[in-house]
């Protein structure tokens, strides 16, 4: 099983990534609502991938990576970020700044759990 | 006045001297005569010599001042006559005296301009002047301004003129004349000042900086207040020393590597005292020194405040709309793919219609974003080296599924070799893309569609072309116009969003290309761009174009 922490401020979009995830059956999710949560209980968690909303109140996923990145245990963890953001500059500084993957939103849910399985066995990618 | 007084005191003289010698005649022929010529002569020989002795004295006084005055006079109007031009028009209006300094002026002969009317010296746009020159001199009057005259090679000599009327004996018009002075080079230099002052008055900062020394050798208005200074301080003062300051480093460093690669002109945004600047630079060739750098520096951090809002809003509304878009994409692939049990035929029939709709909305979603960021001029240019070929068998790949859909095939012609190219891979494949499910959707099915890559020295077209309905001739001038439908199309039915060839215009013109087609109906369509060779450093350039 991958243990995957997903944060993601939009319940919905939560809902749908855990119904889609779960139809593979490889997954154990945990999911978070904000930053913040995400970092008081990722330690704990100890996931093997953390799948990150990109634009979120409060603490964006950006910044809720650098600091779960701070702690050593949890700096080499791959993270795959969701954006609904069109800027393609912005995509591509992601990538650079060591995203596993960057994927569009909307998404394909049947296709999720197959982008995340590729991502982080492979160099990075745009979807 | 002089001369007068000099008569003046010429006749006094005279008279007294005439008075004293009558008086000494008097005296003294009384003891020389005798009897009647004793009481007459000495009289009459005094009234005679008081008489006729002052007149001749004056006489003679009179001639020598003529023949000065003449001779100073003529000294006056050679010293004229070199200074000024001057002709003299006869009744007719026709040049019949002309001086050397006309000549020299207007640079004609002498018998290329006696007898020609005297309108053949002025400049064409002077013809109403001349005019009412000649209205004035008819009414006695003289006539004073600045006249325009036309050399012989066909420049423009600006004179400032006095023209005055001639007359003959008994009073009649018998033509003027004009005493000219060249003031062109004092119209060049009052409009060498009032640039001066425009340049210094400009609201962008103008700095001129010595290429050998790079020392500063002017600064304009807008300069000096940005510095808090005055010219007269930093005049010699090294652009070093006030990028020490902190306010010039990015100048000093593209000046260094102008003069380094040898090139003319630069341009880039940087930031200067805080303040974000765009700066132009030009070096200015020098006759005997090295040159100079000219530098025009425009504050742009009011546009660079605007693009910050309006890319905060184009992010906003992406993200506001593409959230909820998610969420019922999301629902219905998953209902779609009986994640949440078997569903009615019917159901699924109108869950599909629904997820399809849902798709357009993406795509329209994009395409507005994408028109808010042309307009904005943010329209991303991201130049790569790439091989064109491996992109177009990319953009095809990716649109396999709608090739099954509409039931074509397409066959890539040219393409055996790579074609190394230096464009933004993104936006070709957007443009690429978007002609070639045009095709698609236009075509019949079971037809071909081509596409061709063609190499010239200084652009690279691309051609798609299909068998489709063709496009009708009275529409076709709305092709690239936002939600344009034609009447042989079915936007609605084939997914178009109505936008697509309207932003491949502004991305293939925005990469400094053109775009266009030819199309007839019910044979089909070529749609080509060509894009220009550009090198890797270009960017600016584009970006440039994207803002205009």
């Amino acid at each position: 099983m991958i243990k995957l922490l997903h944060v993601e401020d939009d319940a919905d979009i939560r809902e749908i990534a855990m119904m889609a995830l779960g139809l593979s059956g490889e997954f154990d999710v945990l999911q978070c609502s904000s930053g913040s949560e995400a970092i008081a209980k990722v330690k704990a968690f100890s996931p093997d991938v953390l799948l990150l909303d990109m634009m979120m109140p409060g603490m964006t996923g950006r910044e809720t990576l650098d600091q779960i990145r701070k702690d050593p245990m949890l700096a080499s963890i791959p993270a795959i970020f969701m954006t609904a953001r069109a800027q393609h500059s912005e995509i591509e500084e992601l990538l650079m700044n060591g995203a596993a993957k960057v994927i569009s939103k909307p998404f394909d849910p049947m296709a999720l759990a197959d982008q995340i399985k590729l991502a982080i066995k492979k160099p990075t990618s745009i979807d | 006045m002089k001369q007068v007084t000099k008569l003046k005191s010429s006749t006094a003289i005279a008279v007294i001297g005439g008075c004293g010698l009558a008086a000494a005649w008097y005296a003294l022929s009384q003891l020389a005569f005798s009897g009647t010529a004793e009481t007459v002569l000495p009289v009459l020989g005094a009234i005679v010599i008081a008489g006729t002795v002052p007149s001749l004295v004056m006489n003679r006084a009179s001639k020598r001042a003529s023949r000065e005055t003449r001779f100073s006079m003529t000294q006056r109007l050679d010293a004229f006559g070199k200074h000024a031009c001057i002709n003299i028009v006869d009744e007719n209006d026709k040049l019949s005296e002309v001086n050397d300094k006309l000549l020299e002026l207007t640079g004609y002969d002498r018998d290329e301009l006696i007898g020609r009317p005297v309108t053949f010296l002025y400049n064409d746009i002077e013809k109403e002047v001349a005019a009412e020159i000649r209205d004035n001199l008819r009414r006695g009057k003289s006539w004073e301004g600045e006249t325009r005259l036309r050399r012989k090679d066909g420049c423009v000599v600006f004179t400032q003129s006095t023209i005055m009327p001639l007359f003959d004996r008994a009073g009649k018009w018998a033509g003027s004349i004009s005493v000219r002075t060249d003031v062109s080079r004092t119209n060049e230099l009052i409009a060498e000042r009032h640039t001066a002052q425009t340049l210094y008055e400009l609201r962008d900062d103008v700095w001129i900086i010595d290429a050998e020394s790079e020392t500063f050798s002017y600064l304009n208005r807008a300069a000096e207040r940005r510095f808090s200074t005055s010219y007269s301080n930093y005049r010699g003062q090294s652009l070093s020393k006030v990028d020490h300051e902190g306010h010039s480093l990015d100048v000093l460093t593209a000046c260094r590597e102008m003069k380094a690669n040898e090139q003319t002109v630069a341009r880039f945004q940087t930031i200067i005292m805080d303040v974000s600047v765009d700066v132009s630079i030009k070096f200015l060739h020098g006759l005997e020194d090295a040159g100079r750098f000219l530098i025009v520096i425009t504050d742009i951090s009011e546009r660079v405040e605007r693009e910050k809002h309006s890319s905060a809003f184009i992010s906003m509304v992406s993200h506001e709309l593409r959230s909820p878009l998610t969420s019922i994409k999301g629902a219905m692939g998953l209902l779609l793919s009986k994640s949440a049990g078997e569903l009615p035929k019917a159901a699924v029939s109108l869950l599909e219609i629904a997820h399809r709709n849902a798709d357009r909305l993406v795509l329209i979603i994009n395409d507005i974003l994408d028109l808010e960021k042309i307009a904005d001029g943010q329209m991303e240019i991201d130049l790569k080296e790439v091989d064109l070929v491996a992109l177009i068998q990319e953009a095809d790949q990716a649109n396999a599924m709608l090739q099954q859909r509409f039931g074509v095939k397409v066959q890539l012609k040219g393409m055996d070799t790579p074609v190394p190219f230096n464009t933004d891979p993104n936006r070709f494949i957007q443009v690429l893309t978007n002609l070639l499910s045009n095709a698609y959707k236009f075509s019949r099915p079971g037809t071909t569609i081509y596409v061709e890559v063609q190499e010239e020295d200084t652009h690279v077209s691309v051609f798609v072309k299909d068998e489709g309905q063709g496009i009708p001739q009275d529409e076709q001038h709305k092709i690239f116009s936002r939600f344009s439908d034609m009447t042989n199309s079915d936007r609605a039915l084939k997914g178009g969003t109505g936008l697509g060839l309207n932003i491949c215009k502004a991305i293939v013109e925005n990469m400094g290309g053109t775009i266009g087609f030819e199309s007839a109906e019910g044979v089909g369509t070529t749609f080509y761009f060509r894009l220009p060779r550009v090198s890797l450093n270009s960017n600016a350039n584009l970006i440039d174009l994207a803002v205009r």
